[in-house]
């Protein structure tokens, strides 16, 4: 190598951009799993900046009225804005329209709240889960930028890529031959989700510490919390 | 005389003739497969009457975790160990390829291989590669001098003292050396110390995990425990998912009438007396 | 300063020593010369029903449009100055559009009550919201529809003051069809006879004789939403008065 290049290779290079990020990855997974007369929705309960853990115990399932709820992960200051922003837009709407929103109308809300920002957007994976009109279970997933879909079942987040597959397969029942989905139980949705959360764990980095279960039904909403490994 | 010729025809080492090609797709945006990395907390500490080194065991790829139970913790010689943090590959390699070299140096001289030997040897190999090598090493042993204790970094660089860290984990099992480490500690004051400084570790770094690893090394020999410690229970499934038979589709099949023809070979008799020299 | 106290009259967002907002008082005085529009709400929908003034024989009736449609699920009978109204409607069926594309439902009729009540009372209020009506809006509206909570009828005057009905009376007429409404309304009307009730309270308060090119009939159920009802229906319940 002649002394020109030695010179040129480490610092005589053109200047360079250096780049900022105004996006975080601050991780989390989210399962949701709607039943004729309920809908449960879990979330981890951990909180990551690159390796390290910001916190052991934060849910990513937040209320929005009685019987809707968000589960939201990704950038975690996105997460609150976003959040803040729907209850503000919730309240706004119950005092102008004398009226707890539905969860339909909620879903339609968030769509076009994301799609507001779309070259902006909040990095944040959502999904909508609650009662309808009619009172059964409903799941809606979101793209960052607002794409809605109505579900049965769904995940979001840091371990979507090991959960998916076994939620398609387990209430799907997809890539089976002469299989047909199961009816969905409190006991089936409370099992799967259970065990999606400690096989994630055990695969994914970003997902453990613990796992929060939320049960929706007409009668309220109901907690539990499931202990994951915490390495 | 050997010609220039003759040299290039023997490939020995890296070979690096898809270098260009490589970096031409890259600049037209084919991404590279990713290595599997050890980001990893690894440590040694010394002691009264040797060293104590020590691992976790997980391996990741991206944020999946790519091995739940990896050895970090490689023999060098019967009286070194050493432990490694980075790119998988490189690390098995490079301790291997070390391995043997050690062996063939003290074959040579005859005497036990020192550990500033093999520092010595690691910190160059590594610097030839200018930090390509992707292996963060920490490399404990005792020799005739008595405990020595390096960690390495992948460019070459190398530090010597009573306790050393490397890895991702490294800051959290520093803080535990930091505050709590003494001159001439006791054995069992050790073992806890890199016990904690690992689970430190595997605790707080997200790309460490799973079980603690330790290698005990004196005078006498060395020890190398695995796991020492399990630091995480693995979670218990509720639902049982097996799959009734016939699940998977089967698209086509072609059955074939396969013949099986045998010989059998026996022995006899008469030609017992005159056995065939092997020797 | 003024030499009479009918010089707080000038100003529209000038209140009199007795707290009174004279040009907003006119306006509503301005309804009183309007057409006769009539709402009836009972459980089954909304029956809307207006008169049409035809000024001269020349003139093609079904040009008067003093019934519109806000959305699918709900109508608006105008009276007084129906140019003004105009602005109003368009407001109201761009909220209605608006709450269906960000809440992907029905906006209650409340709501557009609500919503045009905030646009009417914002003359003489230039300020960054841009240019706004330098007077009240000289027009009264009944808001008909059917909406999660049944079907609605509810009165929005140039005050920007809305209030549910059951059944309401506007324009010159009002007085009289008010007095008459009150007298025919009961609880369990149904949509039949609603038509006939508010067809033949026109025939009272009308000068011209009614028939069914003078009257401008629509009702609102949940099952088809806002429809006009056809010219023959009316003519049939008309002679049957």
């Amino acid at each position: 190598m002649s002394a020109e290049m030695l010179a040129m290779s480490e610092y005589g290079r053109d200047p360079r951009k250096h780049h900022f990020s105004p996006y975080a990855d601050n991780g989390g997974t989210t399962i949701a799993i709607a039943g004729d007369d309920f809908v449960m929705v879990g979330s981890d309960t951990r909180l990551t900046n690159y390796s390290g853990i910001l916190s052991r115990n934060q849910t990513k399932v937040f209320p929005l009225t009685e019987k809707t709820m968000i589960a939201s992960t990704g950038c975690w200051a996105d997460v609150l804005s976003l959040y803040k922003d729907l209850q503000a837009k919730l309240t706004l709407y119950s005092q102008e329209h004398h009226d707890e929103m539905s969860t339909p109308a909620i879903a339609q809300l968030v769509s076009t709240v994301l799609y507001w920002r779309r070259f902006f957007p909040y990095y944040v994976s959502n999904m909508v889960i609650g009662l309808d009109e009619d009172g059964s279970g409903v799941v809606y997933h979101y793209d960052p930028v607002g794409h809605m879909e109505k579900l049965r079942f769904s995940s979001a987040g840091a371990s979507v890529a090991q959960i998916q597959p076994l939620l398609d397969n387990q209430l799907g029942a997809l890539n089976m031959k002469d299989a047909v989905p199961p009816k969905v139980t409190k006991a089936l949705a409370h099992q799967l989700m259970h065990d999606a959360f400690i096989s994630a764990a055990e695969r994914d980095v970003k997902t453990g510490d613990s796992c929060i279960i939320y049960t929706v039904t007409k009668d309220g909403v109901a907690e539990e919390q499931v202990k994951l490994r915490r390495d | 005389m050997t010609k220039d010729e003759d040299i290039d025809e023997v490939h020995t080492g890296f070979q690096f003739d898809n270098l260009a090609r490589n970096n031409m797709l890259v600049s037209r945006g084919i991404q590279m497969p990713t290595a599997v990395k050890t980001g990893t907390t690894i440590v040694g500490v010394v002691y009264k009457e040797g060293v104590v080194l020590g691992a976790d065991t997980r391996a990741t790829s991206g944020d999946l975790i790519a091995d739940k139970n990896c050895d970090k913790i490689h023999y060098m010689q019967p009286n070194i160990y050493c432990c490694g943090a980075g790119t998988a590959a490189d690390l098995e390699m490079t301790t291997q390829l070390m391995s043997s070299q050690l062996e063939l140096h003290r074959l040579n001289t005859g005497r036990q291989v020192l550990v500033r030997t093999a520092n010595r040897m690691l910190s160059q190999m590594l610097f030839r590669y200018q930090g390509h090598v992707g292996a963060a090493l920490v490399l404990g042993g005792v020799d005739k001098y008595g405990p020595a204790l390096y960690s390495i970094h992948p460019h070459g660089s190398s530090d010597y003292g009573p306790y050393q860290v490397m890895g991702s984990g490294s800051l959290a099992a520093m803080s535990v050396f930091e505050t709590r480490w003494k001159p001439d500690l006791e054995l069992e004051e050790a073992k806890l110390m890199v016990r904690d400084a690992i689970a430190a570790g595997i605790f707080n770094d997200l790309f460490s995990g799973s079980n603690v690893d330790m290698c005990v090394i004196t005078r006498d020999g060395a020890t190398h425990v695995r796991p020492y410690e399990v630091a995480n229970i693995k979670g218990k499934r509720l639902g049982k998912y097996n799959y009734k038979r016939g699940s998977t589709a089967v698209l086509s099949s072609n059955v074939k009438k396969i013949e099986i023809v045998s010989e059998t070979v026996k022995k006899t008799p008469s030609s017992t007396d005159e056995s065939m020299d092997t020797a | 300063m003024f030499l009479t106290r009918s010089e707080y009259d000038r100003g529209v967002n000038t209140f009199s020593p007795e707290g009174r907002l004279f040009q907003v008082e006119y306006a509503i005085e301005a309804i009183k010369l309007g057409s006769t529009a009539i709402g009836i709400q009972t459980s089954d929908g909304v029956v809307l029903a207006v008169e049409k003034r035809i000024t001269s024989p020349l003139m093609i009736p079904a040009t008067i449009e003093k019934i519109v449609q806000i959305d699918k699920h709900i109508g608006c009978a105008v009276s007084g100055l129906v140019a003004d109204s105009r602005t109003l409607i368009d407001h109201a069926r761009v909220e209605c559009a608006n709450h269906w594309f960000v809440y992907n439902q029905d906006m209650k009729v409340e709501s557009v009550a609500q919503a045009v009540s905030n646009l009417a009372i914002r003359f003489g209020d230039n300020d960054s919201d841009g240019p706004a009506m330098s007077r009240p809006f000289g027009v009264a509206m009944l808001f008909a529809g059917v909406d999660k909570s049944g079907a609605q009828l509810y009165h929005l005057d140039p005050s920007g003051t809305f209030l549910h009905f059951c059944a309401k009376a506007i324009g010159s007429g009002s007085e009289g069809a008010q007095q008459s409404l009150q007298e025919a309304y009961h609880k369990s009307m149904t949509l039949d006879e609603a038509l006939k009730t508010s067809l033949s309270i026109l025939k009272q308060v009308m000068e011209e004789k009614v028939s069914s090119t003078n009257v401008e009939v629509a009702v609102i159920t949940k099952e088809k939403g806002f429809t006009r009802h056809p010219q023959d229906e009316v003519e049939k319940i008309i002679s049957a008065l």
